[in-house]
C-alpha cells in the first residue's frame, strides 16, 4: 500500500471505537455481554489499522492525512490533519491493545452486570479509548482540544459507575469540577494561540512561534500546560485523581491509570516539544520541577494510604512525575526513557489495578487494614500484583528497570546530582510503598473468614497475563525495544522541524536515532539493589511507628474538598504562568 | 399512604445554607466542620486576582479588531461556495472543511448522555457476587451513621418523598391543575396539566416551534444547522410535556424508541463520514454531488450531517432531560434500612465464593429480565 | 473598542472562578462553572469580530457586488464561530452530567455542601 493509502486509514481506528460505542445502547437490548463482545471487535478493527501503518511509520516516516483531502494552502491548514508519528503512533497502539485486555477483562469479571449497564459501561469504555487514539493522532490543536473534552465525559460516568457507594459520585464531581476548570484553560489558551497566529495546525503553530515567543504566547502556553497537567494529574493539579480512581471499577481504574493520565503527558509532549519546541520556553525547567515534587509527594501519599486503590492512585501521580523528569532531560536518553516508562506505567499500573479490582470484587474489602492473607486465597492475583510491583520498582529482568535507568543515566549525563538523588529517594518510597501493600493485604498471616476466593476465568487470566507478560517482555529485550520503537519516537520530539515539515507538506521521514542502554551497568544495578534494600527497611519501619508529622501535614492538605482542590489546580496553573513570564 | 405533610414555603431541602445555621444543626459529621474554612475568602480573592492579571496581560496582548482576518478564516469563506455549494461559511466549517471536531463533538455530547442515563439509572439486577456492593453498604453507613435525624434531613426526606410518591399513580396524584395547588408546596409535577391559557399558547407555538427547528437544519446555506435545530426539537416536547402532562408524549418519549432513534442519527453521521472514505479515500471527504446553491440539497454530506445531527441531537438531549426528571432514590438505603443491608452484607461475604447464583440480596431476578424502563426496582425503596 | 469585550469576558470569568473556589454549596459552584463557560464564548466571539464587519453570510450581496466580493470583504471569522458552537455543546453537555451528579449526591449525603461530602481525604 502507499503512503497516502495508508494514511488515508489513518481516521479508522478513531471511528471504529466509535462505531462499536454508538452501537453498545441498542446491543445491551439484546444482551448484556453483547456490546462488550462488539467493542473487542472494533477495538481489534482499530488494532489491525494501526499494525498495518507501524512498519512504515517505525521505520521513521511520518503519514499524514488531511481530512477530506482540505490541505494546507500556502501553509495555512484549515483542515484537520492526522499524523502518525511514531510517538503518537506508540500510545495509539498502546491505548487499543490494553484498551482491549481491559474490556476483556471486564467481560470475565464484571459480565454479571445488569445489561443496561453493561451497554453504558462498554459505551463510554469504547469512547474514551477512542478519544485516547484520536488525540494521540491529531496534528490540530482545536481538535486535541475535541479529543480531550470526550474523554472527560466519558471518564465522569465511569467514575460514578457504583451508584451505591457515595464515594462514587463524591469522586464524580471532583472530576467535574477539575476538569471542567482544565477544559476552560485549554480552550482559552488554544484560543490566544489561534488569535496571534490564526493557526491551529502543530506545525503551522511551530512555523510561527519558532524564534520568537511573546509573552501572550508564554501565557497560553501556561494555560494548555496547566489544563493538561490536570489531566496528567502532575502535582499540584491531582486532586481529582485519587478519588476517582478510588472508587471506580477494577477495569475503570486501570484504564484511567494506564491510558487517561497519560492523554495529558502526550498533550504536554505535543504542546512542549512539536508546536513550541524544547528550546523556545524554560519550560524544561518547569517540568523537572513539578515534576519531581509530583515524584515524591505520590510516593509519600502512596505510603500513608490505607486504601490499596487509592495507594495505587497516589503511586500513579508519583509516575507521572517521573515521566516529567525525564522530559525535562531534553536529552535523546531521558526522553526515550519517558517515552518507556509511558509504555511501562500503561502496562504495570493496569495490572495493578486489575489486581486491586479483582480483591475489591471478591471480597468487598478495599482497606489494607481488613485484608490480609489473600495470598493463599488468590494466588495467581498475588503474583500478579508482585510482578506489577516488582516492575515499578525497576528490579531487573523486568520493564521499569530499563525505563528507570534510561532516566537516571540521562540525569548523571546532564550532572543533575540532586535531582538524580530526589529520583532515587523518591524510588526508594513507591518500593516502600508497594511493598507494604503487598505484605499487608496478601502476605500478612491472617485468618480471614472467606473461603476459597478466586475463581479465576478465561478472560481474566488471560488478561492477568498478557499484562505481566509485556511487563517482563519489556524488561527483557530492552534493545529491540529501544532500537525499533523508543529511538524513532524520540526523533520525531527532538526534531520538531522535521515532524513540522512532514504535516505541512503531507508525508515526510525522520532522522535516524541512537538510545545506548546499558542493561549490566554496575551503577545502576547497585542503585536498584539498594533502593530495594533501603525501602524493605522503611516499610519494616512504617508499619510500626506512627504517622510522622510531615505526612500527617501532607494528608491535611487533601483535604477532599472540592474548593480547595480546585484553588490548587489555579494557583499551580497561576504560578506556571508565572514562572515561565518571569524566567525568560 | 398518607397525605404528605406540607412543608412551610421558606423550607427549601437542600438549599444554599447560610454557614452559621450550618454549625447548629450540622451535627452528622462534626469533623467536616470542626473548623470553618476561613482562609478562601481572602484566598479565593488573591488567587483570583492573580487569574485576572494573567488574562488581562494575555489580553493586551492579541489583535483587536483591525487586524487583518488569518488566512484559514479566508480560506473558509472562499471555498464556502465554490467547494461546497454553501452561503454559510459557519456551517461549512461546522459539517465541512472542519467536520472531523463536530464528528468529536457528536460523540462527545452521546458520551455526556450515556453518563447521565448511567448516573440517574435504576437499580439492575446483577448476576453473582460483587464486593463492590458489600464496601457500598459499609461506606453508606460510615458516611451516615445511625443517628436520629436532624431537622434538615428530615425536612429533605419528606419532600423528597413527597416528589416520588406523587409522580406515581395517578389517582393518588395532587390537584388536577396548579391553580389548586397551594403556593409554595414542593413539586410542580402534581399537575396533570397546566391551565388553559397556557395549554392554548403551547398549541399555537408548538408548530411554529417545531418547523422552526426543522427550518433551521433544511435551509443549511443560512445560519442554523444541526445543533440548535436539535434543541429547539427538544425545546418543543419540553413544551408538551410541560403543557399537558407526562401522559401526552409517554407513546412518544419512550426510552426504548428514543435510543433507537437517537442511535440512528449518530450511525447516519458514523456512515456520512465513512464513506468518504470508501468513495473518495477521506474520512469526512465530500461523497455527495454538490446541488445548486441556496436549496435545500446544497452543502453535500454538510447538509447530510446537519440533518443527522439534528436527529442525534433533539433525541438526545430528550432522552437526558428525561432520565434526570424520571431519577428515582433507589441506591441509597434509608437510614433504618442501613442494619439491614450491614447484616445482607456480611451474609454475602460469609458465602462470597461459593457459585455465580450467589445473589445477593436480589435473588429472585433472572438474567435477563433487568430491562430499565420496566421499573424493576428489587431493592428500590423509598421513604413513605 | 474590542479590547472592553475581552476585559469584560475577563471579568465574568473570574466571577465564576471566584464562585468555584468560595461557595460550598455545589449549585453554586456549578453556575460559577457555567458562568466562566459563558465568559469564553463571549471572548471567543470578540476575537472574531472585526471593526465595521457582518455576520460571515454569503448571501443577498449588496446591489453592485458578487458574493464573490463579500467573501473578501469585512466579514467576522467564522472559524472562531465554529469554536464557539463546540463550546456552547460542550457546556450543555458538562452541565446535564454535573446537575444528575449532583442531585445524586443529594440522594446519598442529604446535603449539599461540599465540605460535608468529602469522605475521600488524606
Amino acid at each position: 500500500m502507499t503512503g497516502a493509502a495508508l494514511a488515508s486509514l489513518l481516521p479508522l481506528p478513531v471511528a471504529l471505537p466509535i462505531a462499536g460505542a454508538a452501537a453498545a445502547p441498542l446491543l445491551a437490548r439484546i444482551s448484556g455481554r453483547l456490546p462488550v463482545i462488539v467493542s473487542l471487535v472494533a477495538l481489534g478493527g482499530a488494532v489491525t489499522v494501526l499494525l498495518l501503518e507501524a512498519p512504515a511509520v517505525f521505520g521513521g516516516r511520518v503519514l499524514v492525512h488531511y481530512m477530506g483531502f482540505w490541505k494546507p494552502v500556502n501553509g495555512h491548514a484549515l483542515g484537520i490533519a492526522f499524523a502518525a508519528d511514531p510517538f503518537g503512533l506508540l500510545f495509539a497502539l498502546a491505548a487499543a491493545v490494553i484498551g482491549a485486555i481491559l474490556l476483556l477483562y471486564t467481560l470475565s469479571e464484571l459480565g454479571g452486570l445488569g445489561p443496561r449497564e453493561l451497554g453504558g459501561y462498554a459505551c463510554l469504555f469504547q469512547l474514551l479509548l477512542a478519544a485516547l487514539i484520536g488525540a494521540a493522532l491529531t496534528a490540530d490543536l482545536f481538535n486535541l482540544f475535541v479529543w480531550f473534552e470526550v474523554a472527560a465525559l466519558a471518564s465522569y460516568g465511569l467514575t460514578g459507575f457504583f451508584l451505591e457507594r457515595p464515594i462514587a459520585l463524591e469522586a464524580a464531581f471532583k472530576i467535574l469540577v477539575l476538569t471542567t476548570l482544565a477544559s476552560f484553560s485549554i480552550f482559552i489558551g488554544a484560543g490566544l494561540l489561534y488569535a496571534r497566529h490564526g493557526a491551529l495546525n502543530y506545525a503551522q503553530l511551530h512555523d510561527a512561534l519558532r524564534g520568537h515567543v511573546a509573552a501572550p504566547d508564554l501565557i497560553a502556553l501556561g494555560l494548555l500546560i496547566g489544563g493538561f497537567a490536570t489531566k496528567a494529574g502532575l502535582v499540584p493539579f491531582h486532586g481529582w485523581l485519587a478519588d476517582a480512581h478510588t472508587a471506580a471499577p477494577g477495569p475503570v481504574s486501570a484504564l484511567f491509570s494506564g491510558l487517561m493520565v497519560n492523554l495529558g503527558i502526550v498533550a504536554i509532549v505535543r504542546v512542549v516539544f512539536c508546536v513550541y519546541g524544547p528550546g523556545s520556553a524554560p519550560v524544561l525547567g518547569l517540568l523537572l520541577t513539578v515534576g519531581l515534587i509530583s515524584a515524591l509527594l505520590g510516593a509519600v501519599m502512596a505510603l500513608a494510604q490505607d486504601d490499596l486503590k487509592r495507594l495505587l492512585a497516589y503511586d500513579t501521580v508519583s509516575q507521572m512525575g517521573i515521566l516529567a523528569v525525564g522530559l525535562s532531560t531534553g536529552t535523546a536518553t531521558g526522553i526515550g526513557g519517558a517515552v518507556y516508562h509511558l509504555i511501562n506505567h500503561a502496562l504495570f499500573k493496569s495490572l495493578l489495578f486489575l489486581c486491586a479490582g479483582a480483591v475489591v470484587h471478591r471480597t468487598g474489602l478495599t482497606k489494607l487494614s481488613e485484608m490480609g492473607g489473600l495470598a493463599r486465597r488468590m494466588p495467581v492475583v498475588t503474583t500478579a500484583f508482585v510482578i506489577g510491583a516488582l516492575s515499578i520498582a525497576g528490579i531487573p529482568p523486568f520493564n521499569g528497570y530499563v525505563s528507570l535507568g534510561l532516566i537516571h543515566s540521562a540525569l548523571l549525563d546532564q550532572h543533575e546530582v540532586a535531582a538524580y538523588i530526589l529520583m532515587l529517594i523518591a524510588q526508594v518510597i513507591t518500593i516502600a510503598a508497594l511493598g507494604r501493600a503487598a505484605w499487608l493485604a496478601f502476605f500478612r498471616p491472617r485468618e480471614a473468614g472467606h473461603g476459597k476466593l478466586e475463581q479465576l476465568r478465561p478472560g481474566m487470566l488471560a488478561g492477568l497475563a498478557s499484562l505481566a507478560g509485556c511487563c517482563v517482555a519489556f524488561g527483557v529485550a530492552p534493545g529491540f525495544f529501544l532500537e525499533t520503537v523508543m529511538a524513532p519516537a524520540v526523533s520525531g520530539l527532538l526534531n520538531p522541524a522535521r515532524y513540522a515539515s512532514a504535516v505541512l507538506a503531507g508525508a515526510g521521514r525522520l532522522p535516524g536515532l541512537h538510545i545506548p542502554f546499558d542493561y549490566a551497568s554496575p551503577g545502576e544495578l547497585a542503585s536498584a539493589g539498594a533502593c530495594l534494600v533501603v525501602a524493605g527497611a522503611l516499610a519494616w519501619g512504617y508499619l510500626r511507628i506512627s504517622e510522622p508529622a510531615p505526612v500527617r501535614v501532607l494528608r491535611a492538605a487533601h483535604n477532599g474538598s472540592a474548593n480547595d482542590y480546585a484553588a490548587y489546580a489555579v494557583t499551580g496553573t497561576l504560578a506556571v504562568i508565572a514562572v515561565l513570564s518571569l524566567a525568560r | 399512604m398518607q397525605p404528605p405533610d406540607r412543608q412551610p414555603p421558606d423550607r427549601q431541602p437542600f438549599a444554599g445554607q447560610p454557614p452559621d445555621r450550618q454549625r447548629t444543626d450540622g451535627r452528622a459529621r462534626q469533623e467536616a466542620t470542626e473548623h470553618e474554612p476561613i482562609h478562601r475568602p481572602w484566598l479565593g480573592t488573591l488567587i483570583v486576582a492573580g487569574m485576572a492579571a494573567a488574562l488581562a496581560a494575555a489580553m493586551a496582548g492579541i489583535p483587536r479588531e483591525h487586524a487583518a482576518l488569518p488566512a484559514i478564516a479566508r480560506y473558509a469563506l472562499e471555498v464556502a461556495l465554490p467547494k461546497w455549494g454553501l452561503t454559510e461559511p459557519v456551517n461549512e466549517v461546522v459539517y465541512g472543511t472542519r467536520g472531523f471536531d463536530t464528528f468529536g463533538e457528536t460523540f462527545l455530547l452521546l458520551a455526556a448522555i450515556i453518563s447521565v442515563v448511567l448516573i440517574t439509572r435504576p437499580r439492575e439486577s446483577r448476576r453473582g457476587y460483587f464486593g463492590e456492593e458489600t464496601a457500598a453498604g459499609r461506606e453508606q453507613s460510615e458516611s451516615d451513621p445511625a443517628e436520629p435525624d436532624d431537622a434538615r434531613e428530615d425536612a429533605a426526606r419528606s419532600a423528597e418523598g413527597q416528589e416520588q410518591d406523587e409522580r406515581r399513580p395517578a389517582d393518588q396524584a395532587g390537584p388536577r391543575t396548579p391553580d389548586q395547588t397551594p403556593l409554595g408546596s414542593a413539586a410542580p409535577e402534581t399537575a396533570e396539566a397546566m391551565t388553559v391559557v397556557v395549554r392554548t399558547a403551547i398549541r399555537v407555538a408548538l408548530p411554529i416551534l417545531a418547523v422552526a427547528g426543522l427550518y433551521l437544519v433544511a435551509w443549511g446555506y443560512s445560519p442554523g444547522g444541526g445543533f440548535p435545530g436539535g434543541a429547539v426539537i427538544m425545546g418543543v416536547i419540553l413544551l408538551v410535556y410541560a403543557g399537558f402532562g407526562h401522559r401526552r408524549i409517554s407513546r412518544i418519549a419512550r426510552p426504548g424508541l428514543l435510543e433507537a432513534i437517537e442511535i440512528a442519527g449518530a450511525a447516519a453521521i458514523i456512515l456520512t463520514e465513512l464513506l468518504g472514505l470508501v468513495l473518495k479515500g477521506s474520512f469526512s471527504a465530500n461523497w455527495l454531488p454538490l446541488a445548486a446553491p441556496q436549496t435545500i440539497l446544497s452543502g453535500g454530506i454538510a447538509q447530510l450531517f446537519s440533518a443527522s445531527e439534528l436527529i442525534e441531537v433533539g433525541t438526545g438531549l430528550t432522552i437526558a432531560v428525561f432520565a434526570l426528571l424520571a431519577m428515582e432514590h433507589d441506591w441509597t438505603p434509608d437510614e433504618q434500612d442501613v442494619s439491614r443491608e450491614d447484616s445482607e452484607a456480611s451474609e454475602n461475604s460469609g458465602t462470597a465464593g461459593d457459585s455465580e447464583n450467589t445473589d445477593g440480596s436480589e435473588g429472585s431476578a433472572g438474567p435477563e429480565s433487568g430491562s430499565g424502563e420496566a421499573g424493576d426496582r428489587p431493592r428500590g425503596r423509598s421513604r413513605r | 473598542m474590542i479590547l472592553a469585550n475581552y476585559l469584560t469576558s475577563a471579568a465574568v470569568f473570574c466571577i465564576g472562578l471566584y464562585a468555584v473556589l468560595t461557595r460550598r454549596n455545589m449549585i453554586k459552584m456549578v453556575m460559577g462553572l457555567s458562568l466562566m463557560e459563558a465568559s469564553t464564548y463571549l471572548f471567543m466571539l470578540s476575537l472574531a469580530y472585526r471593526a465595521g464587519s457582518t455576520a460571515p453570510v454569503l448571501l443577498s450581496p449588496p446591489p453592485g457586488e458578487s458574493t464573490r466580493a463579500l467573501a473578501h470583504g469585512n466579514v467576522a471569522d467564522p472559524v472562531l464561530q465554529n469554536f464557539c458552537l463546540t463550546a456552547v455543546v460542550i457546556g450543555v453537555a458538562v452541565t446535564a452530567v454535573f446537575l444528575s451528579v449532583v442531585v445524586r449526591i443529594a440522594q446519598h449525603y442529604r446535603t449539599l455542601d461540599s465540605d460535608k461530602v468529602r469522605e475521600m481525604r488524606g
